[in-house]
């Protein structure tokens, strides 16, 4: 710090003027504290008011957000539902309701499973009249087709094992 | 508890006034009226944090306000003042003192400097604080505020190079 420095910073301190604290400042002091605690309760106020309104708002739009939503949510169930139960439908009734929604599913799959190792996998359960040509070719799977085979005896249930035939060596 | 909290707080200001009216002043280059408003400011502001800062530093917290609204306040266009039809007394020509006249050319010269130059200034050299406090009031590195601090020295010197030295 040199001279001027000194200088400058007696020169602040010795300027100052004492100035008392008289009722006046504490009178104007304590006004200015009770208004800007008003001000703050109202902007308290006036938040709390945007909330709730904002709130009910959203409240208010939302059934009408849901009644939108669940049309599109129903629309792609009637177009797989029919078409399994009018198939099924006609032959047996209780199975057909369990078994129709995961079969066109899960039966893909499981043919493809299958028939991995012969091509033509859907081609021969499409036409399994010849029952002794699918446990040929299936060699594999032979041990599980011997118990539908008395199935396929009954000759019109065919479509029905046709389907469940897959589902059945896939959960085996 | 308010009554505890009022008088800790009355007690406070009280003890401090006179200083705080005085900072301000230096801060904003003399203005009187100016100077009472930052005081106020800054003392309402106290008071909704005198819970959490009364135990700990309250005039560095009073401090640190002053200096940001200092500086905030020097942007402003307006102030409020109002034109008048007479003006109010002025002190008479035997009035002034050495004194007074060291202050308002003390006063006139800080009111040269930039706030954060003049802040600065007066937290180093009134207030005598280290570099590390002068940066944490004005919220600046302390490389930011030791530069603004000679720099503001440098146009002090320049300003008063002929008042001071017949003083010291």
């Amino acid at each position: 710090m040199d001279d001027f420095e000194r200088d400058l910073s007696r020169l602040m301190r010795d300027t100052q003027q004492h100035t008392p604290y008289e009722p006046e400042h504490r009178q104007r002091l304590h006004a200015g504290i009770r208004s800007r605690r008003r001000s703050r309760l109202l902007w308290k106020a006036g938040g709390s008011a945007v909330a709730v309104a904002g709130l009910s708002v959203g409240l208010a739009l939302l059934p009408s957000m849901l009644t939108r939503a669940q049309p599109a949510d129903h629309r792609p169930q009637p177009a797989t539902s029919p078409t399994p139960s009018q198939d099924g439908g006609p032959t047996s009734d209780s199975p057909d309701p369990s078994a129709t929604p995961t079969e066109p599913e899960s039966s893909p799959p499981a043919t493809t499973t299958g028939g991995s190792t012969p091509p033509g996998g859907p081609s021969t359960t499409i036409s399994p009249t010849p029952t002794a040509t699918a446990s040929e070719s299936r060699t594999t799977s032979a041990s599980p087709t011997p118990p539908p085979s008395p199935t396929p005896t009954t000759a019109p249930p065919s479509a029905l094992e046709e389907t469940q035939e897959p589902s059945a060596s896939a959960t085996e | 508890m308010e009554q505890v909290r009022a008088d800790g707080f009355d007690e406070f200001v009280a003890a401090r006034w006179s200083a705080l009216l005085h900072v301000a002043r230096l801060l904003t280059g003399g203005d009187r009226q100016r100077a009472e408003d930052l005081v106020q400011e800054a003392l309402v502001k106290l008071w909704f944090a005198w819970p959490k800062v009364a135990e700990q530093a309250p005039e560095a917290y009073v401090r640190t306000v002053l200096v940001r609204m200092a500086a905030r306040s020097a942007k402003r266009r307006w102030w409020g003042e109002r034109p008048v039809d007479q003006l109010p007394d002025r002190a008479d020509p035997g009035d002034v003192s050495s004194t007074v006249a060291e202050r308002s050319r003390l006063e006139g010269a800080l009111a040269l400097l930039t706030p954060k130059q003049r802040a600065a200034v007066v937290l180093r050299y009134y207030e005598d604080l280290p570099e590390a406090q002068v940066a944490e009031a004005l919220g600046c590195p302390v490389g930011t505020a030791r530069s603004h601090a000679s720099r503001g020295v440098a146009r002090l010197r320049q300003i008063l190079s002929d008042a001071v030295r017949p003083v010291g």
